[in-house]
């Protein structure tokens, strides 16, 4: 407005001066009546939503997590086929899983609030939601640090800042505890499996990868590129990790079979101590509240000193 | 086979149109929501009436701006799949033939996997101009490969194009291993072909292919009439057969490009929506073409709507339901109609 009002010289007529600030005021006043609120996402798009959101989706798990830790269950009114925690989140309509999601169920439950993850979901999809006048809201959290930023931006979009503060300060307290814990033992060196066949591991840029970082372990893929790398068997044998931890991805896998796979090969440092442990993967590869379990379990599987006996199977 | 005329073409294409309307009106009102056939038809008579962008409910969003884009393309894609495979078939003269036979299917693959591996299908044109940039590419390989002495041969031409489509399969599987997780479920709903980003951007981009393909293939038809009987006795009837081949060989591929560009490659209609066409109405190509081109369309938004209701929320790929409803139904057209000479 300034720049515009030089060259039009209105110092000249104080009229003019008067006119403007009315118009001006007349238009902050329709901004403060209208309870429209204006955020920039993590991905630096702008979501402008009414009012506090009442009808929200979720579409993925580690945000229904968050939603819930938040305390909005009664705001959900969508969520996707892989959001099992907590059980309550099963009650919630599904819109699809999170890597296809279905348009007309999620237009059917008048959502005023979509949120999605740039892990995951699709660019195509948001851009639909945006196309389809629904408000989305993207959370992509890429460390450990960076779930407890997206908890806090939930909680501010959701005026519920209390909570998520005090659920970031408990994380941030017993993450510092582990770190304290771990510091002076020694790093021994973790390979981190994710799948079978073929065998995948974390990489850099993985959340588990942070995780085994800290946790006070060294990742033996930590330095590869791609985020979820493909290992050999013999790339395992070669790298002799000292640990070897075996998430549980697929609630029908066979992990009684795949510890004594690894069993047959007695020249890694890991298998000669019995050092192969499992561990739940919803603990370590969701970006939500929980992940500060994961990051306990992890290290104390790290750090539980060499076994004597067989490695025994974890339940969890 | 019975004499075909003008007055036959209109009543049977007619049928098919009605039919093909049914099966519109029916796609638009069944989806993972409830919506009824009434509201359906006022929702869809109040956007004819009133052209204008206004505040919408649910039901119209639904109506209008999932479901309508979706089954007009799957429409213009069957009809474009379908009478491209018409032609490829009295192409190469053989009855295997599909619109993916001389590899545009696997350049186009080959384009889109290196998009999305390169992080291009964040822009909205990424996917289709990289799909189609393939399939242009792969087509003009072909071409240059498969002449012999400048003349078109069927074989070599067919042989050419298998060759460059198992190599650029290899690409597929290269690419395919080096990709990652969220890098892979985009790749693998695309290569089983996937309608459910569909919008009328991508319908208006196909539509003049579609069209422009059907108007000049309808044009030639008493053409490959002749070529059916062979090559030599079209010559002599005073038909340049090398330029018609050129041109049929052009206009099929680039419908085929089109159509797979804007929604992966959706197999089987290509294949089986000619074949069963000619089984119901005999091979003449004026006859032959429109009915191909509406029962295509029929076929695929019936396929579609299926697979997006089948199991909803979860969506199936469309070339599951292509093939594993078009397959057995075509069996029966095979067995019902015996005598009748196909290709």
């Amino acid at each position: 407005m300034r720049s515009h009002s030089h060259p039009f010289r209105c110092y000249k007529k104080p009229w003019v001066l008067y006119l403007l600030g009315l118009l001006l005021l007349l238009l902050s006043w329709r901004e403060m009546a209208s309870p429209s609120s204006i955020f920039i996402d993590e991905v630096g798009r702008k979501v402008t939503f009414p009012g506090p959101p009442k009808r929200i989706i979720s579409l993925a798990p580690n945000i229904t997590e968050i939603l819930f830790a938040l305390g909005m269950d009664e705001a959900i009114v969508g969520v996707t086929l892989n959001c099992n925690y907590p059980e309550k989140a099963k009650e919630k309509v599904a819109v699809g899983s999170y890597i296809r999601v279905d348009f007309e169920r999620i237009l059917s439950l008048k959502p005023d609030l979509v949120i999605a993850t740039g892990a995951g979901n699709t660019r195509d999809m948001v851009n639909r939601l945006e196309r389809l006048g629904i408000p989305t809201y993207v959370i992509f959290p890429k460390k450990f640090d960076d779930v407890l930023q997206s908890i806090l931006h939930l909680g501010q979009l959701l005026r519920r800042e209390e909570k998520a503060l005090s659920i970031i300060q408990e994380m941030k307290e017993r993450k510092q505890k582990v770190i304290e814990k771990t510091k002076s033992l020694p790093r021994p060196r973790v390979f981190l499996q994710i799948g079978e066949s073929p065998m995948v591991t974390v990489g850099k840029g993985s959340f588990a990868d942070d995780l085994i970082r800290l946790a006070g372990g060294e990742n033996i893929a930590g330095e590869e590129r791609q985020m979820y790398p493909r290992f050999g068997r013999e790339e395992v044998l070669r790298r002799s990790p000292e640990v070897i931890i075996i998430s549980t991805m697929n609630p029908k896998g066979d992990y009684d079979r795949m510890i004594s796979e690894w069993n047959r090969w007695k020249t890694i440092y890991a298998v000669k101590q019995g050092r192969i442990h499992l561990i739940h993967s919803d603990l370590i590869d969701r970006p939500s509240p929980r992940m500060i379990d994961g990051l306990e379990e992890m290290a104390r599987l790290i750090h539980q000193g060499p076994l004597l006996r067989p490695p025994e199977k974890e339940s969890k | 086979m019975k004499r075909v005329t003008l007055k036959k073409v209109i009543v049977i294409s007619s049928l098919l149109t009605l039919l093909l309307l049914l099966i519109v009106l029916f796609s638009l009102t069944v989806g993972s929501v409830k919506i009824k056939p009434q509201q359906t038809i006022t929702i869809f008579l109040h956007s004819l009436m009133e052209l204008g962008e206004k505040a919408r409910d649910a039901e119209e969003m639904i109506i209008l701006s999932l479901r309508l884009p979706r089954v007009l393309l799957a429409g213009l894609v069957g009809a474009g799949l379908s009478m491209a495979g018409v032609i490829f078939q009295v192409l190469l003269r053989n009855p295997l033939a599909d619109p993916y036979i001389l590899g545009v299917s696997s350049g186009s693959a080959v384009g889109t996997i290196l998009a999305i591996l390169l992080g291009l299908s964040t822009a909205s044109f990424g996917l289709p101009v990289a799909s189609f940039t393939g399939a242009l590419l792969t087509i003009g390989i072909v071409f240059y490969f498969g002449r012999q002495n400048g003349k078109i041969h069927p074989n070599t031409l067919l042989l050419a194009g298998v060759v460059t489509g198992s190599f650029l399969s290899a690409v597929i599987l290269f690419l395919l291993s080096l990709s990652q997780k969220e890098e892979l479920h985009t790749i693998l709903f695309w290569l089983m072909g996937d309608f459910s980003f569909s919008n009328f951007i991508s319908f208006r981009i196909i539509f003049p292919y579609i069209l422009f393909g059907f108007i000049f293939l309808y044009s030639r038809s008493r053409h490959y009439n002749l070529l059916l009987l062979g090559e030599e006795g079209a010559i002599q009837m005073g038909l340049s057969v090398e330029r018609l081949k050129l041109l049929s060989y052009l206009s099929a591929s680039l419908i085929t490009a089109a159509s797979v560009s804007v929604c992966g490659l959706i197999g089987f209609v290509g294949l089986i929506v000619p074949h069963g066409a000619r089984t119901l109405f005999g091979a003449d190509h004026r006859l032959l073409l429109p009915s191909s081109a509406l029962i295509g369309a029929s076929f695929l938004i019936l396929s579609d709507t299926l697979a997006r209701t089948l199991l909803a929320p979860v969506e199936l790929p469309v070339g599951v339901i292509t093939a594993a409803f078009g397959g057995p139904f075509f069996i029966y057209l095979l067995r019902r109609r015996k005598g009748v000479k196909t290709l």
